[in-house]
Formats: C-alpha cells, structure tokens, sequence
C-alpha cells in the first residue's frame, strides 16, 4: 500500500493543468499498466482524432506522467507507458535486454567469468557458481541466481561447458548424489571439427546443384581449386 | 528431399571401378537390383561370356552373390529354377577400406599375417593350398627345401590366427538355394504382416549362403595338414554347410567354373564384419578419450578386450554386462591401465555412465551404453556441419533444439538461447530452407497471428547427411581422377628439371590431401551408415 500511495503523489501533483484530451489518452495509457499501449490501439481506445492524440501525448510526455518505451518484439512500433509503471517482461524482453536491445557485451562478460569460475571449481552446480561471484564480487551490475542458471544453461549450448548428474563421488563429493552440476569440457576444447567440415563439399552452398558432369561439378568447383591451392 | 538424387548409388559405380570388375555388370547389378544373367544380358547388351566373366569377378571379390530360386510353372509346365544375382552394396564399400583393415592386421599380428591377408584382400577367395603357394612363391629365393617344412607350419599358424579372430572366415555358399514359400501356409492377415514383415528375397539368400557359426571360422586339422582335404563328405564347400536346406542335387549351376573348385578345398575370405566391429570399437574408444578422458578411453577399450568373443552383433547398444574384478583385471593389462588404479576405473566407469555404488559387488555388473556414445558423435558431426555454414548463434539453437526434441516456440527458443528473436526466425527460416529443421504452425487468434514451433527430424536429417556424405565422397574421387588426369603428362614424361620437379611435387601433396580426407570422411560415413 506504501508503494501505491508513493506512486500516486507525482500524479495528482501535475493532472491539474490538463486538457480533457489528455485526460483521457492517460487514462487509456493507465489502464494498460505495465504491458504498455501501442499508438494505433492507443488511437483506437481513445476514440480522439490523430492530431489530438498526437498532441496530448507530446503534454503528457512533456509532463513526465507517460514515457515510450521499445518492444523487443515490435521496435518500429512506438508503445506508451505511464511513467508509474515499469514495462513488462514481454515489452522489455526480460532481465538481458537494454532498450530493447539485447545486452550482448554483458552476457560474453558473464560466460567469460562463468567459465573461468568453473575451471576453479573443477565442478559446481548453478547455485555455487552464483555464491561465487557473491563472495567474490565478480560483477559490478547486480546479477540474480536465475541469471546465472540461464548463463550457464546457454553455456551448454555452446558447448563450452557441460551439465552432468553429480555421482557424489570423488570432484562431486560436495555435491549431492542426481543434483544438476557443470563442469568444464575435456581439454577445454572448442567443438571437435568434423568430417564434412574440413573438405569443401561439406558446407557447400551449391551442392544440391553440384553433379557429376553438370556446369557446376568437381572438376570445375572453385572451391576444390581454391582448396587444392599449394 | 524427394528430388534429390541417391548419392549412395553414384559413389558405389564409382567405386567399382578401382576394384577393376566389369563396369557394366556391376552397374546393372547396382541399378536394377537383383537379376537373372539372362536379364543383366538383356540390361548391359554384353555377350553371355563376357557377362558370366564379369560375374565370376565380382563374385571372387565378394561384390556380388549368386541365389536360386524356384518360378511355379505354368500349364504343363514344370517349375523352373533359376540363378539370381545381387550385388553386395556393403561389401563394395568395403573395398575403399582396405588399407584401414590391413592396418589392423598388421599392427595387431604382424608383417606375416599381414601378408596372407594381402592375398585375400587382392584376390578375394583363396584355399589355403593357393595361399601356400602364394606364399612359396614370395619367398621362393628366401626359403631352402630345409626350411620348407618349418615356414609351411609358421604361415599354418598364422592363418589359424587370423580365423581365430574372425578376420578371415569360410566363403559363403556360392549359390544357395531358397525354398519357394509353403503353399499350405496360412494366409496372413493383415495385422500379422505389419508385426511380422518377412525377410526380402536377398535377406533370405545371404541367411542361407552363410556358413553355420560353428563351421564359420573353423579351420580343419585336415586343411592344414595336407592342404586339399580327401573325405569327400567333408570336403564339399560352403554348399554343404547349410545343405539340408538347398536341393543342389537336383540343379545345374549356371556356371561349371563355379563347380570347378566345388570338390577341391574349403575356400576362405575376409570377414568384413568383424572389421567394422573392430572399427566401431576404435571409433568408441577414441571417442571417449577425446570427449571425456584417457582413463575412460582406456577402461572401454579393457571392457572390448574382455568380451569379445561375447559380442554377438556390430551395432551392439550396450557393452556385455561385466563385474568389477574382470574389468580391473583386463585394465591392469596394460601399462597405462595400471596406473589408474581401482580409483580411476571407477571414476572412468562414472564418466561412462555406469552406477558405480561405494561398495561394489562380485554380482554386480556393468555396462556401458554405446548407441548413447555413437549418437554423441553423429550430433558431434551435424553440430559442426551447421556451426560452419550457419554460425555460432544457429549453432547453439540447433543444439538447443536437437536437446529439446518435442516442438520448441520460437520465443522459447530465442530466451533460451540469448539470440534476438527477429535474429532467431532468420537462422531457423534458413535452417528449414536447407532441411535442418522443421516447422508447424499454430493458429493464435488472439495475437491474429501463427505461433512457429520448431523441431529436429532427426532421422530424415541423419539420412540426409549420410546421402551428403556419399556425394562428398564421390566429389573427392571424381575430382582425384581429374588431377590425376591433368597430371598426365607430368607424371608419366621422363623430363627433369626444377620446375617438373615442383610440379610433381604438387600433384603428390594433391593427391595426399584427396586421399586422406577422403579416408577421414569414410570414419564419418562408417559412423552414420555402419555403427
């Protein structure tokens, strides 16, 4: 209740100069709380002529009781917010995205540190590579322990790390027998190349094309001269 | 994926030209499938000797194998019986293995037995007489009469060496002799057929030309002794192995050459099965060294070591069930197994996937799950395929999506895998342009738009891949005859100077490069085809 009664001090300080207009494309942008309102439902729910909305948008902006915020999904559209509001998850794109840009530099510098954390523990479940940057202080931003679990998750995709079953046995002694751990892979190794991979014709873009006899065949595939290039 | 092409077929004719079988017939054999010699006569427009020639070949070098069947005959007309033939496609495959299974050989008994297995790698069928003489041949300027005796007993040995370890085995009856199916039979219905679908034609002919498992590897004391056996009951083939079933008596071989060493000698081949056995078992072992560790590797290759006489099939799923002591044993053979101690192998055998409780058991057993290790690696080998032609980020989705294996939401896939949504419709859009991935809509009112959801075919792919890396394979051939071709006249000029020299240099490391990776992609073809 204390947060509300916070909340509602900045507005009742500045609704007073309004027109009736922007009354109501507040109270639209209002009632769609944190999940924001995107201009053409916006100008459809207020039922007020394009210029109007348009103005009374720029006064309510002007006034500090609304802001734009970008969609993660819909970044040409422009949706609204009150400014009491924080937007959604689904607006925002979650925890990782910055204007709804997704935080790239961030997440390498959390893999990075993540990898160099389980490399020194050997073997450790998300929960005690998130104590770790805890005791530690690995980052300067804030970071949850869900994060980490997500970080580490798509660190397995990349095959960086691996997830196994903790047997309590020898590394895993700390950890109790079926729990969900990560430990580093064999060598540190990057992907083991494939077969496919180191000849030309295995990520050949043409080679639905490519034929025995035809204009594009082993013979005359530039990419075999370029490969066969000594 | 319906219009591509089999590549599968492609590289096989190819193949069949190193072995320097007739072309045509193998061809045929190949595209047609199963057929009579009057219709590979009628298919390849070659006369009948040059036809039976060709088979006689390709039969000696194990590509194809002959069956007789028994036609209804029609009004006043007594069945016929009549010889089919159908190429091995497997065994032709084979032939590009070779140098992989002399190595084997080689390395595991030696230049000598390496030697007789040359002769029935380069010949196909040899008796034990031939490899004899062969082999007095060879060495005729070495060996003194004095000295006959004693290396007739060594190559005697040997020979019983390589059938110990199933490397070289009976040939097959040369022309089984397939029972039509039983008119008073029941009829089947339909649900039965479903359940119980019955053996093709040539799955029935390469049942029956099989020696008995007893007879298989069995060298005879009297083969050894005085080369050509005299008992005529023993002394009849392969034929004779599955005899009660063939009715020989009655019918007359197409062929007298192949009678002609009918009543001589026990004919004898290499055992392709037991070298991809082999093969899959290195392929494992070196698979879990690299993925996991030394010791793992080292702990299943002393699990192989111990079981394998009980290994009763190649794409066997699990290893035979052992106790602890036996696999501590087998391990503590070898210099580096001894150094893991009981420790280490039972670290290894966690790393593995066994359950190993504190307190260990004699009756308990364990095993290690193979097919879990072989789709490890063929995920390995698509995984890297995309990682190169897609990037990291269709990399990680692809994994994210061969793990997931029901549908994946594009939105799901997006937060799971830290790529920007519109990002990830691209990359899955491109995946699914190429047959990587599939796609099924679901209508979303609300939204008045279609959630994508997302999925693996993992065995369209996989066969997909396969057919990828049979016309990879083919490439790699087609394009080592053309510089072969082109190099013609370099290599075969007498020429010299500093710029032939260069040249031919070049050409040499061309073909070294050809060559090897063509072996490499075989691994990968063995491991998507054969394991």
């Amino acid at each position: 209740m204390s947060l509300l009664n916070k909340r509602k001090k900045p507005e009742s300080k500045t609704t007073s100069g309004l027109l009736d207009s922007d009354k109501k494309v507040l109270n639209v942008i209002k009632s769609k709380k944190e999940s924001a309102i995107w201009l053409r439902d916006l100008k459809r729910d207020s039922d007020l002529a394009d210029p109007i909305v348009t103005k009374s948008l720029k006064n309510l902006i002007t006034a500090g009781l609304i802001k734009e915020v970008k969609h993660v999904q819909f970044k040409g559209r422009k949706h609204y917010i009150a400014a009491e509001f924080e937007p959604s998850q689904e607006i925002t794109g979650g925890s990782w995205y910055v204007d709804g840009n997704l935080d790239t530099a961030f997440i390498e510098q959390l893999k990075e540190t993540c990898l160099k954390v389980i490399r020194k523990l050997k073997v450790a479940t998300a929960e005690g590579v998130y104590d770790f940057f805890k005791t530690n202080r690995l980052t300067n931003t804030e970071c949850t322990s869900q994060q980490i679990s997500e970080i580490l998750r798509s660190m397995v995709l990349d095959n960086m790390i691996i997830d196994v079953k903790s047997t309590g046995l020898a590394e895993y002694h700390k950890i109790p027998v079926g729990q969900e751990c990560y430990r580093c892979i064999a060598g540190d190794k990057a992907p083991i190349t494939g077969a496919m991979v180191s000849i030309p014709c295995g990520v050949c873009p043409r080679i639905r094309q490519c034929t025995p006899d035809g204009l594009i065949s082993p013979s005359t595939c530039v990419y075999f001269n370029k490969w066969l290039e000594f | 994926m319906g219009d591509k092409e089999d590549y599968n077929w492609h590289y096989l004719t190819q193949l069949k030209m190193r072995i320097h079988a007739h072309q045509k017939v193998c061809e045929c054999l190949l595209r047609e499938g199963t057929l009579s010699l009057a219709q590979v006569i009628r298919f390849t427009q070659l006369s009948k000797q040059n036809v039976t020639n060709a088979l006689l070949v390709l039969v000696q070098h194990n590509c194809v194998q002959a069956f007789t069947i028994q036609l209804p005959g029609g009004f006043e007309e007594e069945p016929k019986i009549m010889t089919q033939y159908m190429a091995l496609h497997t065994n032709i495959i084979h032939h590009m293995r070779f140098p992989k299974f002399l190595a084997i050989v080689s390395k595991e008994f030696g230049e000598e037995c390496k030697e007789i297995f040359e002769g029935l790698l380069q010949h196909g069928r040899l008796s034990f007489n031939q490899i004899m003489d062969r082999h007095k041949d060879k060495h005729k300027a070495d060996i003194t009469n004095g000295e006959n005796s004693t290396a007739a007993n060594v190559l005697h040995e040997n020979f019983n060496k390589l059938a110990q370890a199933h490397y070289i085995e009976r040939c097959p009856a040369h022309e089984p002799f397939l029972e039509p199916p039983e008119q008073g039979a029941k009829k089947r219905t339909s649900k039965s057929k479903i359940a119980d679908a019955p053996p093709t034609l040539e799955a029935r002919a390469l049942a029956a030309a099989t020696p008995m498992e007893s007879l298989r590897f069995l060298v005879d004391v009297d083969t050894l002794s005085n080369g050509a056996l005299e008992d005529d009951s023993k002394n009849s083939p392969a034929t004779d192995i599955v005899g009660e079933k063939r009715k020989h008596d009655c019918l007359e071989p197409e062929t007298d050459i192949w009678a002609t060493n009918k009543n001589k000698e026990i004919l004898w081949r290499v055992n392709f099965e037991e070298f991809v056995r082999r093969l899959r078992q290195k392929f494992c072992v070196s698979h879990v060294t690299t993925s996991l560790d030394r010791g793992a590797g080292i702990v299943l290759n002393a699990i192989y070591e111990a079981s394998r006489k009980e290994e009763t099939k190649v794409k066997m799923e699990t290893t035979v069930p052992l106790t602890m002591d036996t696999i501590l044993e087998e391990t503590m053979k070898s210099e580096e197994g001894r150094s893991l101690k009981l420790d280490g192998v039972k670290a290894s055998l966690v790393q593995l996937g066994c359950e190993v409780s504190a307190i260990d058991f004699d009756s308990d057993t364990h095993s290690i799950d193979l097919k879990k290790i072989i789709d490890q690696a063929q995920s390995q080998e698509v995984e890297s395929i995309v990682l190169k032609k897609y990037g990291r980020e269709a990399y990680r989705i692809f994994r994210a999506l061969l793990k997931h294996e029901t549908l994946y939401e594009t939105d799901k896939i997006s937060i799971d895998t830290f790529v920007e949504k519109k990002d990830v419709l691209k990359i899955l859009l491109q995946l699914l342009k190429d047959d990587f991935v599939q796609m099924e809509r679901l209508g979303n009112e609300a939204q008045k738009m279609d959630i994508l959801l997302w999925k693996i075919h993992k065995r369209s792919l996989w066969a997909q891949v396969l057919d990828d890396m049979y016309h990879a394979a083919l490439n790699l051939k087609l394009r080592l005859v053309h510089e072969l071709e082109q190099a013609k006249d370099i290599l075969k000029g007498k020429a010299v100077g500093a710029e032939v020299v260069q040249k031919r240099k070049r050409v040499g490391e061309k073909w070294k490069v050809l060559e090897s990776s063509l072996m490499v992609l075989d691994d990968a073809i063995m491991l998507f085809h054969d394991f």
